[in-house]
């Protein structure tokens, strides 16, 4: 009896003190190699979307990965088993370089030229706030170029932009080379377009290691920019390309359930996983795809969003010489037809 | 447990203008033994939602305890109330990493003690204790996923053992405190959920029951009071170990402190009542 009872106490001091088990992770070239695949393998969210083996990554590369290897031959092997995920959220970090899969936009046109649109459509003479910079064009068409969603603006600087174009016929938003950013300052500008509280998209989150474990989708839901704020009703251009990424491709299928707005361009270049960050034994550092953000109709749009029907446009080279954006043209077209 | 007015280290609140009030003979004295603490240490912390690594470094924190024998029943039971903060740095394995921990702390703790009389000068005691913990932890290489909120609520089982023994004329009170949580709750977002999604509006499945199968903790206290005529010099170890696991996220704290700081004992009177020479005082120590 004296037996048991010093059994169960021992039991029950082992679960009260005890700790839950994390695996060890070895800093050795394999340990690494292991420790990113198995972080991938938890975390990634488009294995199924992309049609990735990632067993058979891992089959393909482990025998690549020598004890005696150089760190930049392990990052070189660990970097390319990446890139086999296409998907341009997802980096391995060392201190000597960052592994990034350019594929999903070199492998496209560029499809805009800066210098093209401030040399021959404002001949210089253009707003700038912060990183945005706007104008009137000779159509009476605002053109508000948005480079990044990197930048803080606030609700009264979209104000001002809006009200500058108060007598436009239309507005043309040009998110060409836009590679994203901060979620909440694309929220922000696309307020000022929305005319109702309105399901933007859906969100879906892992919730285990397995490939498809994920939680059910959650309504992403935005609101108008507050009252007292200019609301744009007119109608608007978005002008997308391949190198449209991330926050702006969030951006782009906010604004292309509105009825005013119109999608023209190329495909955007997609990132609609939001990135989750984590790292290995050695220190490097590991970024990837682990939230899914789904469009207002609950489709993924990692691949890229296309324009609308009609809508697919591209730069002409041989315009471009002449000075003509043709994807600008097109756009302007649009709103005065 | 008997004290003389004359062996409170500190009165406070004695008044000589309230010779019109009543003798407080039936209700003996509690005085406040109550101590301030500094400390230091080494700490191992891992949190999976951020990181798959152990990150060790140092610990520096403060606390304060409050003891007091309980109203109802001061001779068998005594109260324990204490607060601290907490701030950890720690490095990753390739030191390439740095770590933040804050943490605020509070319980409150009552408990039956007992002299042991075969064993002169031990007392041992026993009891539920409540917790609240408060904390962050900031991983500032990280993206999307930088900070973890770590707050637990939880019920337990505390114990102490104090014995006191004199080296020379310096009476030390020497004290064990062990604790561990049963029953509670606690905050983890799910698996790979992003706090971004947490903003969003999706409270769902944040908290977690803690039980000893997802929370479990063992706190256990060491000191010795050194007594110096009316304060003490406290010195001691304190260990804070925590191991959580909900939604897929491991959690861990490995603390190992040195503290250092002062107590003593306080006396809070009513200027309205009159003391009796037979008022008794029942300290929640010696």
């Amino acid at each position: 009896m004296s037996r048991r009872i010093i059994f169960i106490c021992l039991l029950l001091s082992g679960l009260l003190t005890s700790c839950h088990p994390m695996p060890e992770q070895l800093d050795s070239p394999s340990g690494n190699f292991e420790a990113l695949w198995r972080v991938i393998d938890e975390h990634y969210c488009f294995f199924e979307e992309k049609d990735i083996d990632w067993r058979e990554m891992h089959d393909r590369y482990a025998p690549m990965v020598r004890e005696n290897m150089t760190q930049r031959q392990l990052f070189s092997v660990c970097a390319a088993m990446l890139n086999e995920l296409r998907d341009g959220h997802t980096n391995l970090s060392a201190p000597f370089a960052t592994s990034y899969y350019r594929g999903w936009w070199s492998d496209y046109p560029q499809n805009f030229d800066l210098r093209l649109v401030e040399q021959y459509y404002f001949n210089f003479n253009y707003q700038q706030l912060g990183d945005i910079f706007y104008g009137i064009l000779p159509s009476n068409v605002g053109y508000m170029r948005v480079p990044s969603f990197t930048v803080g603006i606030g609700h009264g600087n979209i104000g001002y932009i809006l009200n500058y174009f108060n007598s436009c016929a239309g507005l043309i938003i040009d998110v060409r080379d836009n590679g994203g950013g901060n979620l909440f300052y694309a929220e922000l500008l696309a307020s000022h377009f929305i005319p109702e509280t309105t399901t933007v998209g859906y969100i879906m989150h892992k919730t285990g290691p397995g490939h498809n474990d994920f939680s059910k989708p959650f309504a992403i839901e935005y609101s108008p920019a507050p009252s007292g704020n200019i609301l744009w009703g007119k109608p608007v251009v978005l002008l997308t390309n391949r190198s449209t990424f991330s926050a702006a491709n969030f951006f782009v299928a906010v604004l292309r359930a509105m009825p005013n707005v119109t999608v023209a361009g190329a495909t955007t270049g997609g990132g609609s996983g939001m990135p989750y960050s984590s790292e290995l034994p050695c220190g490097w550092g590991v970024r990837m795809s682990a939230v899914s953000i789904l469009d207002h109709e609950g489709r993924v749009t990692e691949s890229g969003i296309e324009p609308d029907s009609g809508c697919a446009v591209g730069l002409d080279a041989v315009a471009a010489l002449d000075g003509h954006d043709t994807m600008i043209d097109f756009a302007v077209k649009l709103i005065t037809r | 447990m008997r004290l003389t007015v004359n062996n409170i280290f500190f009165s406070l609140l004695l008044s000589v203008g309230s010779a019109a009030g009543r003798t407080w003979a039936a209700e003996p004295m509690r005085p406040v033994t109550s101590a301030w603490t500094i400390e230091a240490g080494q700490v191992l912390r891992a949190n999976t939602y951020l990181s798959p690594l152990r990150y060790n470094g140092w610990r520096a924190g403060i606390g304060l305890e409050r003891w007091q024998a309980m109203r109802f029943n001061p001779r068998d039971w005594v109260m324990r109330l204490t607060v601290g903060a907490n701030l950890d740095h720690t490095l990753s394995p390739a030191r390439n990493s740095v770590m933040w921990g804050l943490d605020f702390r509070a319980s409150w703790a009552m408990m039956w003690r007992n002299r042991i009389d075969a064993l002169p000068g031990v007392t041992l005691g026993f009891g539920p204790e409540a917790d609240l913990d408060l904390g962050v932890l900031y991983l500032p290489r990280n993206g999307n996923n930088p900070a973890q909120a770590e707050v637990a609520a939880t019920c337990g089982l505390t114990a102490y053992a104090t014995y006191v023994l004199r080296a020379g004329k310096l009476p030390i009170l020497l004290r064990w405190q062990p604790s561990v949580p049963l029953i509670g709750a606690f905050f983890c977002p799910d698996y790979g959920e992003l706090y971004y999604e947490i903003a969003l509006g999706n409270r769902s499945g944040l908290v977690h029951c803690a039980w000893p199968g997802s929370y479990r903790r063992f706190k256990s206290l060491l000191t010795a009071d050194l007594r110096f005529g009316a304060t003490a010099l406290r010195i001691g170890y304190r260990a804070d170990v925590i191991s959580s696991r909900a939604g897929g996220i491991t959690d861990r704290v490995e603390a190992h402190s040195v503290t250092i700081g002062i107590s003593g004992e306080w006396l809070m009177l009513n200027p309205r009542r009159q003391l009796s020479a037979e008022t008794e005082t029942i300290s929640a120590f010696y």
